[in-house]
């Protein structure tokens, strides 16, 4: 029991030190985050009616097309986002749960 | 001859004692590997140092091979797969030799940083749970910034060894990925590991880089959304790429009009790059010819200055892609600018009437050049030619051997070379260590006197 409440307080000791060392990438990091999440939230919701391709996704969200393009590779590659078919040259995506539905 | 090494030892050196090898491949690229298989075959124990989270070089990131179109990754995985497993060969990843020193008996010592994967690699099943709860996604480096991938991953599908690597510079330290793991393998304590192998030659296969997009400013590359480099389309024509079809970055619309612009970054003096990258011509017209297959519809065009198709097959190679429809325009492109739906527009002089024409494309890719990888003077002691590739004193002769007894050189280290050429290297890098290898045995049994004397390095 003693062994383990030593190790627990090594780890916090080891997380903190790490976290001391690294504040800078952190705080960066932690600012792209929330910048993603933000961005995140509004292609959701431009893609809440339905599926979309990346220039009627960029549309309604007001991002730019590039910028929605990659957003939506992100989520295709970690199954929130899937492809539905083709509208011309151009591929449509959907949020999993609204092609799920 | 050799025991099998202790898996411990390759993945998890913060427990690995000094190592005695024969040969020290440096470099886990398509050369280094075949360097590595042959020696290994040969009864020698080789340690492969690679400084990525896993070796295959630039090869595993290429779609197909020319030209035979057999699949890059269907050829580099199995020998990815025979050097992990290997009996003869320690495979060490995320690892830079730091110093390289003659050892006193014919021999050279390396000094190797081993730097943290902050994963215990023997738990690790690469199952990547822990990437799909990280909550950040990062451009990633393999998919040429196309595709996304998370501060924890396994660096890509075929990678190997398969275990997550932590982007230190770009994790929260949340602990959702401890939290996720299934086998308590994230380890935020690991830090930098350095040891030292002592081994009798030195294989350096650290291969080469690309002329950066941005290099020729009236390309646009960099700036203009719809101008990208050859290494790029290879990700794009690659099954495991970013989009999984072969779209433009604007807007993901499907290309109907690529064109190519070649020696965008060879045969220039402007950048310094005198020279010809070899491989230029001969990947464009592949892509060319498998954009042909993906897309039926599109319309391929590549400008040229000449076109180089010196290797075996080559010349049909590129006969067959001229009767596949393929445009050939003899000119040289001087600039490229965009319209306003990030089109490309294309400003070129045709050398048969010396006419400036304007042409617009959907997506413009430049064949991007070889330029020297790792500068292997401060440590290996190999200075570089005038070209920046390892210089090699007898290239006709001894085409691998470097001036220094023992050390050799193989691959796109020593110069512009295609895949072919470079497993042919590997292997001549191979014997040349061999029989480097087998006269210091002979000196050594013959008494202390008979062996060679070694150049400091």
């Amino acid at each position: 029991m003693t062994q383990d409440k030593e190790a627990a307080r090594a780890r916090t000791a080891m997380l903190k030190k790490l976290r001391e060392e690294h504040k800078d990438t952190i705080e960066h990091t932690r600012v792209l985050l929330k910048k993603q999440q933000e961005i995140r939230r509004i292609i959701s919701q431009a893609m809440k009616d339905g599926a979309g391709t990346v220039p009627e996704i960029a549309g309604a969200s007001g991002l730019p097309a590039h910028e929605v393009l990659w957003h939506v590779t992100a989520m295709k590659k970690y199954d929130l986002v899937t492809e539905t078919g083709r509208d011309g040259d151009y591929y449509r995506y959907a949020l999993v749960e609204e092609a799920s539905q | 001859m050799n025991s099998r090494p202790d898996p411990n030892e390759s993945e998890n050196p913060m427990n690995t004692p000094d190592l005695k090898v024969d040969a020290l491949v440096v470099g886990g690229g398509i050369a280094g590997m075949q360097s590595a298989l042959d020696l290994a075959d040969q009864g020698y124990r080789v340690a492969l140092v690679e400084k990525e989270a896993s070796i295959g070089g630039k090869m595993i990131m290429l779609s197909k091979v020319f030209p035979t179109l057999d699949c890059c990754s269907c050829i580099t995985t199995p020998k990815m797969s025979a050097v992990a497993h290997h009996d003869n060969i320690t495979l060490l990843t995320t690892c830079d030799v730091q110093a390289l020193h003659t050892n006193g008996n014919g021999g050279y010592t390396a000094k190797v940083q081993q730097n943290p994967r902050y994963i215990d690699a023997d738990a690790c099943t690469g199952c990547r749970q822990c990437e799909y709860v990280c909550p950040i996604d990062l451009p990633a480096s393999y998919d040429l910034d196309m595709g996304a991938t998370r501060a924890i991953r396994v660096p890509f599908s075929t990678a190997v060894p398969q275990k997550a690597i932590i982007d230190i510079e770009h994790c929260l330290l949340c602990g959702k990925c401890e939290k996720a793991c299934p086998t308590d393998a994230v380890d935020f304590s690991q830090q930098p590991f350095t040891f030292n192998i002592e081994t009798n030659a030195v294989v350096l296969a650290t291969g080469f880089q690309t002329t950066p997009t941005d290099a020729k400013r009236e390309y646009g590359g960099g700036k203009l959304l719809n101008v990208i480099d050859a290494l790029s389309m290879e990700r794009l024509l690659a099954p495991t790429g970013p989009y999984g079809h072969i779209l433009r970055p604007s807007d993901g619309k499907e290309p109907e009009s690529i064109a190519y612009v070649q020696c965008a970054g060879s045969r220039d003096q402007s950048l310094g790059v005198p020279y010809c990258s070899r491989v230029c011509c001969m990947y464009a017209i592949k892509q060319a010819m498998l954009l042909s297959g993906a897309l039926p519809m599109a319309d391929i065009t590549i400008y040229y200055m000449d076109i180089r198709t010196f290797g075996k097959g080559y010349e049909q190679f590129y006969q067959n892609a001229k009767a596949m429809g393929i445009e050939f325009v003899h000119g040289k492109v001087a600039r490229i600018d965009e319209d306003s739906e990030h089109n490309p527009v294309i400003r070129v002089e045709t050398i048969e009437n010396g006419r400036i024409a304007e042409r617009t494309h959907d997506l413009v890719v430049l064949s991007v050049g070889m330029l020297p990888g790792e500068n292997l003077g401060p440590i290996f002691d190999v200075q570089p030619a005038d070209d920046g590739f390892a210089a090699i004193p007898d290239p006709t002769l001894s085409p691998s051997a470097t001036g220094h007894p023992g050390v050799f050189v193989t691959g796109t280290a020593s110069g512009p070379m295609d895949i072919v050429d470079s497993i042919i290297m590997a292997g001549a890098a191979a014997a040349q260590a061999a029989a480097y290898l087998e006269t210091m045995r002979s000196s050594v049994a013959a008494g202390p006197t008979a062996i060679p004397e070694v150049a400091h390095v």
